[in-house]
């Protein structure tokens, strides 16, 4: 099959790799216009408090200021957060969203006014001249004390202002009280992770202004170019006069997912009618944009004496912070997938997320699931030490197959390839020589971690994408998709396909994305779904042109169309490649018949109803992508330090498409979450503390252990050419694997992250106490 | 108010001297000179909002004869404003003084190196600056000059708390004049940091004089553990004319630990630094004495 395959499954240079290397690309802050002023949040001192009065007076009279805005002058401060979904799914699933404090402030940093002045440094001059009057609240830290009746409330807005809680989720399957009482072995264990920031490469940012049109426009990179209907909603504007021409991004990872500068420049702009450009500073970034939310998962499991599991129970605690935006989502991830990859008859699995004081979770790539997966990979290890079983020995005894049920019943459509990958990545490893105890004095150990994650959005949202095409009368094409691109090829992607249709060179086909009103919507380049549906609709929208052509060209060989096919820029007979007649010239024959050269096609993923959250049943995504990560680690016995020699990862792919986006998402993934194991934001009482990446230290270059990428390609994905998503999945096995090397290494497994090299000695020295 | 490094909130007269001389006479002319030398601390400090006074920013890493690294009658001569990353790479440097040259690798990244200077990490006087361990145990002399004239005092001398030196307002560090280590000397470096391109949560230099089986002299330095880089004089003073074994190695180490009195900060805990100090210093010995020719040292 893949022998007939001109350009997929091959290593493509993308279409930006150029102007990237060289340095010619512009990002959100390379871009100023004439007259255009810089705006500037003031941000709340305090975690919560009640903001008694706001005095802009002062600031309001600074020379140079030309706008000054509080939550009164918002014509609608107070929206529902949609993103881009067909459906209005309710359920308490859309969470409120606020454009400008009022009423009590909720977290530290929450943006109370707005600025626009001549320079950056007249804003700031300005925020400091507002006068808040706040009443400090004591606030409310930990999602289990907010959940205590008597605790602090978080907001005064109403629906939230009874509870902090903000949802419950329940799973049910089969009898495991039951199972518990007839268990060979139960173990038990409580796992605690921290937040986790992005840190992509540059912040939030963009400029705005109004067009000669009374079109309100903006140049912000954002991974949902459909907010563009949520800001018209703020700003009281018709969605037809509310436009993004968004921008390329050096990351997104889930933090570009809810709205960051889009309405508050918009405001300013429309205030001031002159251009306005913010870019938040990497502190105001690290401080207030939304993390990965914090977790508590408490597991008890039951087994049988040859290690077949027969029951899992589940209590997950997820903090919220300060908004809820999207914790109902990530809760569905965590919920789901609490029990892991595995076939477990009997599960129960209770999860509640609570609002806090502190920075707002949401989207962070893995969206919950690497939460769950963590933990419960950490948990299959425990249970394999007391049964005296090999880590890879007790997931194969228990990982999902083909034609397994997964805990909400449902039976994945797509290829399983748990077994496979499991063994190759172990096998891999172990293929790299037998374990040394120790090198360079430092104690040798390995570990395993398997995972599943979906690609594609939750099933109830009804999601769909959109490309269109039109093909130039010199052969040429050009695609259109607003398509968000967050450096990972997503639009790329869609250029390979597009030429491996057509049969000509993907430089032939140029890509106009991330027009909100130019380019047709292909939904949010979030949960992994971009290839999937994106990729889909590019396909179907080329298929419908390469049918035209095709019957064009059969009419010109004197041949069936079901005889030709294109290649290298002609069409000629299968059967007979030297007949042909050029691309070109079948285009052009088109074209004088009147025939359309230009398509645009939707791609709609299947569609289910919101499950009840009390009994979660069905299907709740697409399918599912598969992981694997086998890890080598040193571990310093006298410091606690401990350093990842190797990793070998193996994944099913489905169908790599761009061979090296595919690899590259891999090792970037394993190394993004190699950090979450040591990674510290540091929160104490609503304050981050790691203000900078000299104190929020993330993996870099130096740190990324040798990476050996096994991909296997089964062509069952449900993606273009049986491709399956890997963006999300990418992140998810590493970091319990890591912490169970470090069991390995030295008897002891850190239940809490981050770890670091004092928890870790610590832990050592009480063991060999 | 909320720190926001995309500005600098201070305004300053920007100066650029060619020459020494003329560098002197700026900083003997203007009050509030900060010299800049690569400014990978002081740009840092100035976003975020330290309370540094500065009428005028005086740059002196254009000044060509500052730059450079020379053997001059036995005495490794380093210019003020040479680079870090020239020192990283530089033979003299790798021939007589080689931990200075592998604390500097082991500091932040390539681009933070090539704009850093020896003298800036010197008189920015942080107890976590890498290259004062080394120039401590390797003695180094520090040329201040001013327009009376200059003097000569030693790594200890010249910094007296964080942040803090005894250069006065008209003066600057010039030059680093080490003394190339006698034969059979030998020295190690070790950090710790939480990833690799790091601040050291703790750091240690350790130089070995060897006769025979004996260490005639030790000099010991510990970053991170005090307001500056210290010195352990009870445990170079323990090692002094001893016979080097394990024994000795660790008994060293164990008077450091007890001996520093760290904090705890954002980087580490003092108990764990007190800790790891013990590590890091029997550990350093060890490859100290091997490279002064001393017979390798097991556990």
């Amino acid at each position: 099959m893949s022998a007939m395959f001109k350009l997929v499954g091959k290593p493509a240079p993308r279409h930006d790799a150029w102007a990237k290397a060289k340095g010619d690309q512009l990002y959100s802050d390379d871009f100023t216009m004439p007259g255009m002023l810089y705006g500037k949040a003031l941000r709340s001192k305090y975690p919560a408090a009640i903001i008694k009065s706001i005095d802009t007076s002062k600031a309001k009279a600074l020379p140079g200021v030309h706008a000054v805005l509080t939550a009164k002058d918002v014509p609608m401060n107070v929206e529902i957060s949609k993103f881009g979904q067909m459906k209005d799914v309710g359920g308490g699933f859309e969470g409120l969203y606020k454009v400008l404090a009022d009423g009590k402030v909720r977290f530290k940093g929450e943006a109370i006014a707005l600025v626009a002045a001549e320079t950056e440094e007249l804003a700031e001059e300005a925020c400091r001249l507002i006068e808040v009057d706040y009443e400090v609240q004591p606030g409310v830290f930990d999602p289990e004390e907010a959940l205590k009746p008597g605790a602090y409330i978080v907001s005064s807005d109403e629906g939230e202002n009874e509870s902090n809680l903000i949802m419950e989720s329940h799973i049910n399957k089969g009898d495991v009280e039951k199972a518990f009482a007839e268990a060979d072995v139960i173990v038990e264990n409580e796992y605690r992770v921290p937040p986790v920031d992005h840190a992509y490469l540059e912040t939030e940012g963009g400029v705005a202004w109004v067009d000669d049109n009374g079109v309100i426009t903006m140049r912000v990179g954002t991974q949902v170019l459909e907010h563009y209907r949520t800001i018209a909603k703020v700003m009281g504007l018709p969605q037809n006069k509310v436009r993004n021409m968004s921008v390329p991004m050096g990351g997104g990872f889930g933090g570009k997912e809810d709205i960051t500068v889009e309405t508050f420049l918009c405001l300013l702009a429309n205030a001031t009618k002159r251009p306005v450009k913010m870019v938040w500073s990497r502190e105001e970034s690290l401080e207030v944009h939304s993390k990965r939310h914090p977790e508590i998962l408490r597991y008890k499991t039951a087994a049988t004496k040859d290690g077949k599991i027969t029951a899992q129970k589940v209590e997950i605690i997820m903090d919220g912070g300060g908004y809820k935006l999207l914790t109902g989502w990530v809760q569905m991830y965590s919920t789901v997938n609490a029990p892991g990859c595995y076939n477990i008859p009997n599960v129960k699995v209770d999860s509640y997320s609570a609002l806090t004081n502190n920075t707002p979770s949401s989207a962070n790539r893995g969206f919950g699931c690497c939460q769950a997966n963590f933990a419960s990979e950490l948990q299959m290890d425990e249970l394999a030490a007391k049964l005296g079983m090999s880590p890879l020995e007790i997931r194969l005894k228990n990982c999902l197959r083909n034609g397994d049920e997964i805990c909400t019943g449902f039976i994945p459509q797509g290829h399983i390839a748990l077994e496979e990958i499991a063994k190759k990545a172990w096998e891999g490893l172990e293929a790299t020589g037998p374990k040394p105890d120790y090198v360079d004095g430092k104690k040798i150990g390995r570990g395993l971690a398997i995972g599943m994650m979906s690609y594609g959005r939750l099933t109830f949202m009804h999601d769909s994408s959109r490309v269109g095409l039109r093909i130039e009368l010199d052969g040429s094409v050009t695609l259109r998709a607003g398509v968000p691109d967050l450096g990972g090829g997503q639009a790329s992607v869609l250029c390979q396909i597009v030429a491996e249709e057509l049969g000509i060179p993907m430089e032939k086909v140029h890509p106009y994305i991330m027009d909100t009103h130019l380019t047709p919507l292909c939904g949010t380049t979030t949960a992994t779904r971009q290839l999937y549906m994106s990729g889909n609709a590019a396909l179907v929208t080329v298929k419908v042109l390469k049918e035209r052509i095709i019957k064009k060209a059969a009419e010109m060989l004197d041949a069936k169309p079901e005889e030709v096919q294109l290649i290298n820029e002609k069409a000629c007979l299968i059967n007979n490649p030297l007949k042909s007649v050029p691309f070109v010239q079948v285009v052009g024959a088109l074209s004088n018949d009147g025939v359309e050269l230009f398509h645009e096609g939707q791609f709609n993923a299947p569609f289910t109803d919101v499950p009840n959250l009390h009994d979660m049943k069905g299907r709740i995504w697409p399918d599912f992508t598969y992981s694997a990560h086998a890890v080598e680690v040193a571990v310093d016995e006298e410091t606690g330090k401990f350093e990842v020699r190797k990793v070998v990862l193996c994944y099913d792919v489905g169908k790599a498409i761009n061979k090296n986006s595919c690899e590259g998402q891999l090792e970037g993934g394993c190394v993004y979450n190699q950090g979450y194991v040591t990674e510290n934001m540091g929160w104490e009482n609503g304050i981050t503390k790691a203000r900078s990446f000299a104190e929020y230290l993330i993996p870099t270059a130096v740190d990324a252990p040798e990476i050996e990428t096994i991909m296997v390609e089964s062509g069952g994905g449900l993606g273009p050419y049986g491709a399956k998503g890997v963006g999300e999945p990418a992140d998810n096995s590493i970091a319990p694997a890591i912490v169970n090397a470090i069991y390995d290494a030295v008897g002891v497994r850190l239940k809490e992250m981050p770890v670091t090299p004092e928890k870790l000695l610590k832990a050592i020295q009480e063991k060999n106490k | 108010m909320h720190v926001n490094t995309r500005i600098m909130p201070v305004e300053f007269e920007y100066l650029e001297p060619k020459t020494k001389a003329e560098a002197l006479e700026m900083l003997a002319k203007y009050d509030n000179v900060k010299v800049l030398a690569g400014g990978t601390d002081l740009i840092v400090k100035l976003k975020t909002g330290a309370d540094i006074k500065v009428d005028y920013m005086m740059n002196v890493k254009e000044i060509e004869e500052l730059n450079y690294i020379k053997l001059e009658d036995n005495l490794v001569k380093i210019g003020a404003v040479t680079p870090l990353s020239t020192i990283e790479n530089n033979e003299i440097i790798n021939k007589y003084l080689p931990i200075l040259s592998e604390a500097i690798k082991a500091m932040a990244a390539i681009a933070v190196r090539n704009m850093g200077t020896i003298g800036g990490n010197l008189c920015n006087s942080s107890p976590a600056g890498d290259t004062i361990p080394p120039l401590t145990v390797y003695d180094a002399k520090l040329i201040l000059a001013g327009k009376q004239g200059t003097k000569e005092v030693s790594v200890e001398e010249f910094i007296t708390g964080p942040g803090k030196n005894i250069l006065a307002q008209d003066e600057m560090l010039v030059e680093v004049v080490v003394p190339a280590p006698k034969e059979n000397t030998g020295a190690a470096f070790i950090k710790k940091t939480r990833v690799k391109a790091d601040i050291s949560k703790i750091n240690t230099a350790v130089l070995m004089e060897r006769v025979e089986d004996k260490c005639v002299n030790c000099r010991i330095a510990m970053g991170s553990v005090a307001a500056k880089v210290v010195r352990i004089l009870p445990a170079e003073e323990a090692v002094r004319g001893q016979k080097v074994d394990l024994n000795l190695c660790q008994k060293a180490a164990q008077i450091v630990s007890d001996e520093i009195k760290p904090i705890d900060d954002n980087r580490s805990t003092a108990e764990y630094r007190k800790e790891i100090a013990r590590v890091i210093v029997e550990d350093a010995m060890k490859i100290a004495w091997q490279r002064s020719g001393g017979e390798k040292i097991n556990d």
